[in-house]
């Protein structure tokens, strides 16, 4: 079954089951990669997206559902690498072995997006259903408070 | 493209030897051919320098850090440095990552490399403009003549370079001359990472890729009885089911059709001599064997007359649970086998092992067979097994395409290779003064099956990390251990025993400090200066003064002493890694109504020369998430041999919002070594925190991971 979908800007015709994940679409037929597989159960946040604007998991939602809205995966961030969130990353030398952190970086810059006056609680908030094995915590919440900065 | 080969080897296992290995093809190369000097450096013509590091990259950071000492020696320059990832073979036989050992192998290693490549640099120049080498200098990529005011770039003299003689040992840099290493330098895969173009094992797209997932037996040790696969292969996009060695594949047109086949797929198994296993079952004997003592692996003064005569005995019962690595990458392997030759992508800790595991399962020659390296999404140490490898280049092997393994959440946590949980007893011998004059100190563990039969006659297997290298000086001083052969996959997990045993000890030490009403810093103080020199036996000695001096910045930088207030404590607790890096941490928390909450952990680490700064921080930072989760969150258990527990629901870690203010701080040795930091910050935490724990509510917790009373 075919079903349209509009991805970082570009529309897609995809032939799949209406109940596939749209984690697997995103990776398997798309080949946009930069949305992790972490646990498939939602309580990771490694497939994190923006879905109509809001940060969710694309491991939990349907194809189906998702027809017509607009998606912005961690490849459609920005075009040349320079989000804010991005940049303040880079800056804060955040990543470690990297892998949960294109769904850190969707969930602030989500964040971000709805207000830009954020305490430390705000962010632990949006950022405590992300699970970052190495422990890379402190320097999240920097790059956050650096991001709003620069997105000011 | 290198036509030119004048390879330098070095072997990590006895550090600085330099194989010189000039391919056949050196007389014909051309002028415009690249220069490589060694296996680790290629300088293109026009100076682009691809530094090729042979660890992999888990998070540790090494891609930059090994990069960055080899650009220090070559003094090479850093805005045209590319870093490649080796491919395990001839040139790279040893790419095996673990231990925390990369940074200190490459001290004494690739540092000598980098050098050699650029005294062939510098000869080449020499030559070129006909002056005395010792009268050239070199600097961002470039040889300088200063007398002459001249100047080439490394790209210029490539091919000349490629021609002059491998020295065996050219001069090192000392430390006021180095440039880079020792500056803060990002790590070089963030902008890959940050637009989600880092690749995984897992995203490896190639033509005519297939998706695979695995049924394994349940119990470890069991058999494959029977199978149904009539309904799994009925399932759109389900291309074959099909049994390998260790259970059933079902291979599909993508992950989704892939796993919802295995839903379908029906399995029997023979669960095999483990069915009846369980932790709990083995938590009572390994009680009682810690109870009972072990083999004695050191026994210094007189222990048996130091109890005797001790004017009071303390002893301490302490245990922690069984781990798991819990990567957020869940395991993953893309292969390609062909009758010729096989091709895999794999983010492993062991690929040379990986290596001739898929020629083994192929039958062919290990030449046949390529192994790219990915980025690992977290290691560990679980990816030191290669049992997903296997696993894909098997069903790869049938499959006849290329096929990409992936574990989901429920085979990462159910089919780790474990950390044991250890039990330990500690007793103190005090004087009539309370002065510390004997300790025994007994522990329970498990051998690493990741690692096979451990050798029972050979003494260091009963050096029990944390409790044989105790660096305090005590007069009489015995440790033992109760090696249990383990029924379930047990292995190496970051700082790997060290954490039980430094958590016994460290609690221990507070414990003997508040009966003796001293001081903790003051107590371990006492312990850690004469005589200097510790001499455990089965290895070098330890320099106690270097632990002290952590020691004593730590309870500086934390404010050890200062008055807090009601429901928060302060803790401290020191390691020396292997008698090498030493750590000392001291933690802060606050309890109310039985919530532990960690306000902030000041870590004072000497790890010798820090290469860089930015990212050692970041490994300490993480050793701390790492230490506090198994204080705090998780715990492994097993009963009628299943893992009960399958994904971060029931297996939780750190979150943002546990994480507490950290603070480290790096003790400065001029031309120290580079020492290892990848474990070496975890075994402190859990004490630290726990003895904190202690000063706020006057609760002992002897058992980890922590339980709330409310």
């Amino acid at each position: 079954m075919a079903h349209r979908l509009e991805v970082n800007g570009q529309w897609h015709d995809v032939d799949a089951s209406p109940d596939t994940p749209l984690l697997w679409v995103l990776r398997d037929q798309l080949s946009l990669t930069g949305t992790k597989f972490g646990c498939g159960l939602g309580i990771c946040g490694a497939c994190t997206i923006e879905v109509a604007g809001r940060a969710a998991r694309a491991c939990q939602i349907a194809l189906g559902e998702v027809a017509g809205s607009s998606i912005r995966t961690v490849e459609g961030l920005s075009a040349d690498g320079d989000h804010p969130v991005q940049r303040a990353w880079l800056a804060e030398d955040v990543a470690q072995c990297g892998f949960c952190q294109p769904g850190m970086l969707m969930e602030a810059a989500c964040l971000l997006a709805a207000r830009r006056d954020v305490s430390d609680r705000d962010i632990d908030e949006a950022l405590r259903d992300h699970v970052c094995r190495c422990g890379t915590y402190q320097r999240i919440r920097r790059a956050v408070h650096r991001a709003a900065g620069i997105s000011r | 493209v290198t036509t030119r080969r004048a390879f330098l080897r070095t072997t990590s296992l006895t550090g600085a030897v330099l194989l010189l290995d000039i391919g056949k093809d050196a007389v014909a190369a051309s002028p415009a051919a690249s220069f490589t000097p060694i296996a680790h450096v290629r300088i293109d013509t026009d100076g682009t320098t691809t530094l090729f590091v042979d660890k992999v990259e888990m998070g540790q950071g090494v891609r930059t850090s090994l990069a960055t000492i080899l650009a220090e020696e070559l003094d090479a320059d850093w805005t045209r440095v590319r870093v490649e990832t080796a491919q395990p073979g001839s040139a790279f036989p040893n790419m095996h990552t673990a231990g925390s050992g990369s940074v200190s192998d490459a001290w004494r290693g690739l540092r000598q490399a980098g050098a050699s490549a650029r005294a062939m640099l510098v000869a080449a120049a020499a030559r070129t403009w006909r002056v005395p080498a010792a009268s050239c200098r070199t600097e961002a990529g470039a040889v300088f003549h200063d007398a002459s005011g001249r100047r080439l770039d490394y790209g210029r003299l490539s091919s000349r370079a490629a021609q002059v003689l491998v020295p065996a040992k050219a001069p090192l840099k000392t430390e006021s001359e180095f440039r880079i290493v020792g500056r803060p330098r990002l790590r070089v895969d963030g902008p890959a990472i940050v637009t989600g173009t880092a690749l995984y094992a897992a995203d490896i797209r190639i033509p005519g890729l297939k998706f695979a997932t695995l049924v394994r037996c349940p119990v470890e040790g069991g058999t494959l009885r029977s199978w149904d696969a009539a309904e799994a292969r009925a399932r759109p996009g389900v291309r074959g089911v099909l049994a390998i060695s260790n259970g059933v594949a079902v291979v599909a047109d993508c992950t989704w059709a892939a796993l919802k086949g295995r839903e379908a797929l029906r399995v029997e198994w023979n669960p095999g001599r483990n069915a009846g296993f369980s932790t709990a079952a083995l938590r009572e004997e390994r009680l009682a064997a810690a109870r009972r003592g072990g083999t004695v692996a050191r026994d210094d003064g007189d222990v048996a007359g130091a109890f005797k005569n001790a004017a009071q005995v303390l002893e301490a019962e302490y245990e922690d649970a069984y781990q798991a690595h819990a990567s957020v990458e869940t395991l993953a392997c893309v292969a390609d086998v062909s009758a010729e030759r096989c091709e895999i992508w794999v983010g492993t800790q062991s690929p040379n092992r990986a290596r001739s595991i898929a020629a083994e399962v192929c039958g062919l020659p290990e030449e046949r067979v390529v192994v790219h390296v990915t980025l690992l999404g977290g290691a560990f140490g679980r990816r030191i097994a290669n049992d997903f490898v296997r696993e894909a280049v098997e069903i790869a092997k049938l499959v006849r395409s290329p096929v990409q393994l992936l574990w989901t959440r429920g085979d990462d946590t159910h089919h780790d290779y474990f950390h044991p949980a250890q039990n330990h007893v500690v007793r103190a011998a005090l004087d009539a003064t309370g002065a510390l004059v004997g300790l025994q100190h007994s522990a329970a563990d498990s051998s690493l099956t990741m690692f096979g039969e451990p050798d029972r006659n050979d003494p260091e297997t009963f050096q029990h990390w944390g409790a044989h290298d105790n660096p305090y000086a005590i007069p009489a001083l015995r440790t033992d251990l109760a090696l249990f052969d383990s029924p379930v996959r047990t292995g190496a997990w970051r700082s790997v025993a060290y954490p039980p045993s430094v958590f016994a000890r460290e609690s221990f030490i507070d414990e003997i400090a508040h009966a003796t009403r001293r001081d903790a810093v003051e107590l371990r103080r006492g312990l850690l200066s004469e005589p200097r020199m510790a001499q455990i036996p089965g290895g070098r000695p330890l320099d106690r003064h270097r632990l002290r001096r952590v020691l004593e910045e730590a309870a500086e930088r934390s404010g050890w002493g200062s008055p807090l207030p009601a429901g928060r404590g302060r803790g401290i607790a020191c390691n020396a890694y292997h008698r090498s890096t030493c750590v000392a941490q001291a933690a802060e928390v606050t309890a109310s109504l039985g919530q532990l909450r960690i306000d902030r952990i000041v870590s004072v680490v000497d790890c010798g020369t820090v290469v860089n700064p930015l990212g050692a921080a970041g490994q300490v930072e993480s050793a701390i998430a790492w230490g506090l989760t198994a204080a705090l969150k998780s715990e492994i258990t097993i009963r009628n041999g299943r893992v009960e527990q399958s994904s971060y629901r029931d297996y939780p870690v750190l979150r943002i919002d546990e994480m507490p203010e950290v603070e480290v701080h790096f003790v400065h040795t001029p031309d120290a070594p580079a020492r290892g930091l990848g474990e070496q910050c975890v075994p402190t935490v859990a004490p630290a925190v726990m003895n904190a724990l202690f000063a706020a509510t006057g609760r002992r917790v002897r058992r980890l991971p922590y339980r709330s009373i409310a």
